[in-house]
């Protein structure tokens, strides 16, 4: 009986609160702040912020249409598969002291099914035979290079602060991380974290291939990119991974620079992380978005590897020596 | 309940995409122009789309010279079901003042079915909008019809 009970409860936990619905409502929510900050910002009414809403179920409505040339089983398969690799961070990544799979991952499988969603696109894009696509690809595969020295950066700097605290020299424990910052408050109040902490809120757009960074959709020069042949439900699979990416992203930050604020209280909880990322997607991306242009694809990597990675180096060294 | 929400949002999230058929540019500025923050369209979920694979509403300006027909035809029949085919400005309505020119094939209403006529050289914005905002009711209706 306590097995049925156990196994109920973990579908709980995939279906609803970390997992596939809280996902679609938060991730589809934060993309309609997003969209109204940035008309606000411009003197705009705006869209309402129910729109990636609206978006989604009218793409559901349309025609899907597989091109001749494209290699169906890939390019139908693609956009799934990276959004089910979302769904699983979101249930590693700790909602302050809860998680729902303990010591089964770290931050090191996070690193690598971050990259699930971009290797997705990637492969979509290459099936569907376009040479807009082809352009997009080869951008997107620069900008996931570009951003993941950093990220790798940032990681090792949070690791070693924790690990020097534990004594076990570096961990990649997102539990411990979590537990170290329920004892001794957020990791961002260490004068050391601050720099990382800046340079992740830089990778954030980058990651999520927001402005400035979104080289690889550029849809007024490359109509798109690797969404040039996509439409109907495979699309909004599209729109909805690049809504997830952000809530993501952004609790992977509070997960690990503004742990241990939480009650306990697993609804509460879930507020307040919803609402610390709904500030940062405003601070990272909306606020970002409204006041730059589009960088060309060499800047964006110049731009991460020297001052994103700067930022984080400086903070690994800080960290290295104790501080 | 689930057709009707697909049917709701067909009409409140029209992605535009904007082919140009020979137009002077005029036609083609006014359009931009209704996305502006004074007109500001994006508040009805309107969007400008890169490719004719997102697109909902195929905007059309220009008279269409026999060299831009094919390509054309080409990027509509691209374009998912259920889809909507707005002219903008006299051009592609009557040939405004190239008709009866060598290079000049149009009406588009020729070739293929035209939902909305926007007329005007150019066309007011406030004209524009009052016509794709009757494109996103067609399109409702054409949602609840498949």
């Amino acid at each position: 009986m306590s097995t049925v009970l156990t196994a109920l409860q973990y579908l709980g936990y995939i279906l609803i609160f970390p997992g596939f619905l809280f996902c679609f409502l938060a991730g589809m929510l934060l993309c309609g702040i997003d969209r109204k900050v940035v008309a606000k910002m411009q003197k705009r009414v705006g869209p309402p912020v129910l729109q990636p809403f609206y978006d989604f179920f009218k793409l559901l409505g349309k025609e899907t249409i597989v091109p001749a040339a494209a290699s169906k089983v890939v390019f139908l398969g693609a956009p799934l598969v990276g959004f089910a690799a979302l769904v699983v961070i979101q249930l590693f990544i700790p909602v302050f002291s809860f998680t729902v799979f303990t010591g089964v991952a770290d931050v090191i499988v996070i690193l690598y099914l971050l990259l699930i969603p971009a290797m997705a696109a990637i492969l979509g894009g290459a099936a569907s035979g376009s040479p807009y696509a082809g352009v997009g690809l080869s951008r997107e595969m620069v900008t996931i290079i570009s951003c993941e020295l950093p990220l790798v950066l940032i990681l090792l700097a949070v690791g070693k602060t924790v690990g020097s605290f534990l004594g076990t020299g570096i961990t990649f424990s997102l539990t411990d991380i979590a537990a170290y910052q329920a004892a001794n408050g957020s990791l961002i109040t260490k004068a050391s974290m601050i720099p990382a902490a800046i340079a992740m809120l830089l990778v954030i757009p980058g990651e999520t291939g927001n402005h400035p960074f979104d080289a690889a959709e550029a849809e007024t020069e490359i109509c798109e990119g690797l969404l040039a042949e996509y439409s109907g439900a495979p699309l909004a699979v599209y729109k909805l991974t690049h809504a997830v990416k952000m809530l993501t992203l952004t609790s992977l930050f509070v997960a690990l620079f503004l742990g241990g604020i939480g009650t306990g209280i697993m609804l509460v909880d879930g507020i307040i992380l919803f609402l610390l990322c709904v500030v940062l997607t405003i601070l990272t991306i909306s606020l970002v978005h409204a006041v730059t242009a589009r960088m060309k694809i060499e800047q964006i990597f110049k731009y991460y590897w020297t001052v994103v990675s700067g930022l984080a180096l400086i903070s690994l060294v800080l960290a290295w020596y104790g501080l | 309940m689930f057709k009707k929400l697909i049917a709701e949002s067909a009409a409140k999230s029209p992605w535009l995409f904007h082919i140009n058929a020979g137009s002077c540019n005029g036609c083609d500025i006014e359009l931009v122009s209704v996305l502006t923050p004074r007109y500001d369209a994006e508040r009805l979920g309107f969007k400008l789309t890169g490719t004719p694979r997102h697109a909902d509403i195929v905007v059309v300006t220009g008279p269409v010279t026999k060299q831009s027909l094919p390509r054309v035809l080409r990027a509509i029949s691209q374009v998912p079901e259920p889809r909507c085919i707005v002219t903008m400005g006299s051009c592609p309505q009557s040939g405004n003042v190239f008709k009866g020119s060598y290079s000049v094939a149009g009406p588009l209403s020729k070739y293929v079915h035209v939902d909305v006529d926007v007329a005007g050289c150019a066309p007011k914005p406030e004209a524009v909008i009052d016509g794709l905002a009757l494109a996103t009711k067609i399109l409702k209706e054409k949602r609840e019809q498949m």
